[in-house]
């Protein structure tokens, strides 16, 4: 009996001390707080469990408007509506973020922000250091130098801030380095779209095909819900 | 201090105000009327008569000196617009004592601190402090504070810096006064004077009723509101609700850096304006004359009302550092909005996302500083527009922490795209190279106001496997086009 508490105990201490922060061992997975990305598949292929919930993300494509922003959207659902209200910075969007699709997706529209400039850096960084943003979504140029200085800089400021920043950036920029916490690719596939990490603190490096119907949007979930209830008043 | 000199102190603390005895202003007695010092030994607590007595109002008076001649006779004639300009600026100075001011036109200003005795430390801390305000913008002044409002301008008219709280010490300092000082009609001066009455002291002594006879009650009135026996009723001084400023440097300024630095005085007195009347401002405009060129303009609009000087000067030179001077500039005037309530919020040790402070919430001086940079157009939210044309169903909005309003409101069925493209894309060789998902949505509308839309839209996929929204005009040639993508 003796030997059996023995062994009961030894594994749960063992754990702990395995957690600890110091302790990094090869092929696990960075403990970094993340943030759930709401589709399970993409969750467990991220570092963590999710996007890095203080970091600086990369996303790159191909050409603008391939999908990739309908990966966030869970995201910004979500956000949007804890508690201290704060903003979803757009800076720089390709193209005019639509109202009515954010509306059904669950995205609060009062809670955006949109920038338009020709120093997404700096807005960058501004926003992070205010505090008052729960995350910053950036497209750059692909005219924009954007050097290794710049993003450093950034992916700083994210761990500063406490709060996660997307970059949208062009596939040719793939082969060069870059200190973002977390880069991926993002090409379309039949009714969803393929992801394939480049950068990451451990995780899966086998490209992912994801489907869109996977991800949960947490605000059609809530209307389902409230619908639900009303059903059941009325019955 | 000697026993004998408690024991006078004493006595004199205690000693019986008797009405109607007349009473000099002397160094012996200055301790009950007294005379103030400036940069004296701190405030010896108030007599206990006073701390009994004390009435319910103190008035003071701020009777601007007449440089040009002492007469009084002359005085009102001279009520230009010069002098009106310094009562103004006085009231303002006094507003940031009391709510209470009132003009006594065309030399005085009146106001009651009662009220205000245990915020500025007593009635002599008040009084200096309120004196040294007056004598840094450059006033010289007689002043006087009283129990009633027309004893403390009888008394500040005659030169006497006399503290007076208890109506009953009053009288026996305004018997020796001339009667002079009350300004009265020359006509019932004349006749007081050729039967003897020359002071307040005698005016009073007069009995009522052959003095209402022989005067009229105007005069009566006036003598008892002197004394406090009949109230006087003062008109409140309506302020000015926006804030004007302007600095003429005695040289050209050259660059951005030297136009801040002459803004700052007006800076602080924009936020002294502010502070008086518990309000700030959301909006700031600031011009900047040239000698040739036409002047430089500058809006400065914040998310919510402000007042602190080093928050405007912040954001002006994040405007300023945006443009360069055409020119030298001569002359700067600053401009405020209309003024708004402002509560002041504290404000935590930790700056929202540092170290060890929580998340914010989401922050108007965040927009405040990208829009001083980039530009109030660059900065903007989004609103929902109940309209059917989709070009039509968003809207730019004011970024504001409007409560969410109800997601209920969808009136559109079909799925909507995430992007929509400013102008609609022609394309060439559709629908060859689309795969057509959704569709076909008509939306035909909007025959009401010239912009009529007659088109189907189709939920598509292109070549690189990407979902865009299409349309297909109604109406002849019948043209493909591209007007979101569902990125």
């Amino acid at each position: 009996m003796g030997q059996a508490t023995c062994d009961t105990t030894a594994e749960p201490s063992l754990e702990r001390l395995l957690e600890h922060p110091a302790i990094w061992r090869g092929r696990s997975v960075a403990r970094t707080a993340t943030l759930s990305t709401g589709c399970t598949r993409l969750d467990d292929a991220l570092p963590g469990g999710g996007w890095p919930a203080a970091g600086l993300t990369e996303i790159l494509t191909a050409r603008s408007g391939l999908g990739e922003l309908r990966l966030l959207v869970p995201l910004l659902a979500r956000l949007g509506a804890q508690p201290p209200p704060r903003w979803a910075v757009w800076v720089s969007p390709p193209f005019e973020p639509y109202a009515p699709a954010l509306i059904a997706a669950g995205v609060p529209l009062e809670r955006q922000l949109v920038v338009r400039t020709a120093e997404p850096a700096w807005v960058i960084e501004q926003s992070l250091d205010s505090g008052g943003a729960a995350l910053v979504l950036a497209w750059l140029a692909p005219g924009v130098a954007t050097s290794v200085t710049v993003l450093r800089r950034l992916q700083l400021a994210t761990q500063r801030s406490g709060a996660p920043a997307f970059l949208f950036r062009p596939l040719t920029e793939a082969s060069r380095t870059s200190p973002a916490e977390l880069r991926l690719v993002f090409e379309p596939h039949v009714t969803g779209g393929r992801v394939q990490l480049l950068k990451s603190r451990g995780g899966e490096r086998k490209p992912l095909e994801l489907r869109w119907q996977e991800f949960s949007l947490q605000g059609n979930a809530l209307q389902e819900h409230a619908l639900q209830e009303h059903d059941d008043v009325a019955s | 201090m000697s026993p004998r000199e408690r024991a006078s102190s004493v006595t004199r603390a205690f000693r019986a105000p008797r009405q109607g005895t007349s009473a000099q202003i002397s160094s012996r007695n200055a301790s009950t009327p007294r005379a103030l010092t400036s940069g004296g030994p701190p405030d010896p607590p108030l007599p206990l008569e006073s701390l009994f007595d004390a009435a319910p109002e103190a008035w003071v008076a701020l009777h601007v000196r007449s440089t040009s001649t002492n007469d009084i006779a002359v005085a009102p004639t001279i009520a230009s617009s010069e002098s009106a300009a310094a009562l103004a600026h006085l009231a303002e100075i006094a507003g940031g004592f009391t709510s209470r001011v009132s003009l006594e036109p065309p030399d005085a200003v009146l106001l009651e601190v009662r009220g205000s005795f245990r915020l500025f430390g007593g009635a002599q801390r008040l009084c200096r402090q309120l004196l040294d305000r007056c004598g840094a913008a450059g006033y010289a002044l007689h002043w006087s504070l009283a129990p009633t409002p027309l004893a403390a301008i009888v008394l500040a008219r005659a030169g006497q810096g006399a503290i007076v709280l208890a109506r009953d010490r009053l009288v026996g300092l305004l018997a020796p006064l001339p009667l002079a000082l009350l300004r009265w009609p020359d006509d019932a001066l004349e006749r007081l004077d050729s039967v003897g009455v020359r002071t307040l002291g005698a005016a009073l002594r007069l009995p009522r009723a052959g003095f209402a006879r022989r005067f009229g009650p105007k005069l009566l009135l006036t003598l008892d509101q002197l004394t406090g026996a009949a109230p006087e009723l003062r008109r409140p001084v309506a302020r000015r609700e926006r804030f004007r400023a302007q600095v003429e440097p005695a040289f050209e300024l050259q660059t951005v850096a030297l136009v801040l630095q002459h803004l700052e005085p007006l800076l602080d007195e924009l936020e002294r304006f502010l502070r008086v009347r518990q309000s700030g401002i959301d909006w700031l405009k600031l011009r900047l004359q040239h000698r040739s060129h036409p002047p430089t303009r500058l809006d400065l609009r914040l998310a919510t009302a402000e007042l602190q000087a080093s928050h405007f000067a912040e954001l002006l030179s994040l405007q300023l550092s945006r443009i360069t001077l055409p020119a030298p500039v001569l002359r700067c005037e600053l401009r405020s909005g209309v003024l708004q309530a402002f509560v002041a919020q504290s404000e935590s040790v930790w700056r929202p996302g540092e170290h060890g402070g929580g998340a914010g919430r989401e922050s108007p001086a965040l927009i405040e500083r990208l829009r001083a940079r980039l530009g109030s157009d660059a900065v903007y939210g989004l609103c929902l527009v109940p309209e059917h044309r989709p070009e039509r169903a968003f809207g730019i909005a004011e970024p504001s922490a409007a409560p969410p309003r109800s997601t209920a409101q969808t009136w559109w069925t079909a799925r909507r795209p995430l992007w929509l493209l400013r102008e609609p894309e022609v394309l060439i060789d559709a629908p060859q190279g689309l795969q057509l998902l959704e569709g076909p949505e008509r939306i035909e509308t909007g025959w009401w106001d010239g912009r009529e839309v007659a088109r189907d839209y189709y939920v598509a996929r292109d070549g690189s496997g990407a979902e865009i929204w299409v349309y297909r005009e109604r109406l002849p040639p019948h043209a493909w086009y591209l007007h979101g993508v569902f990125g």
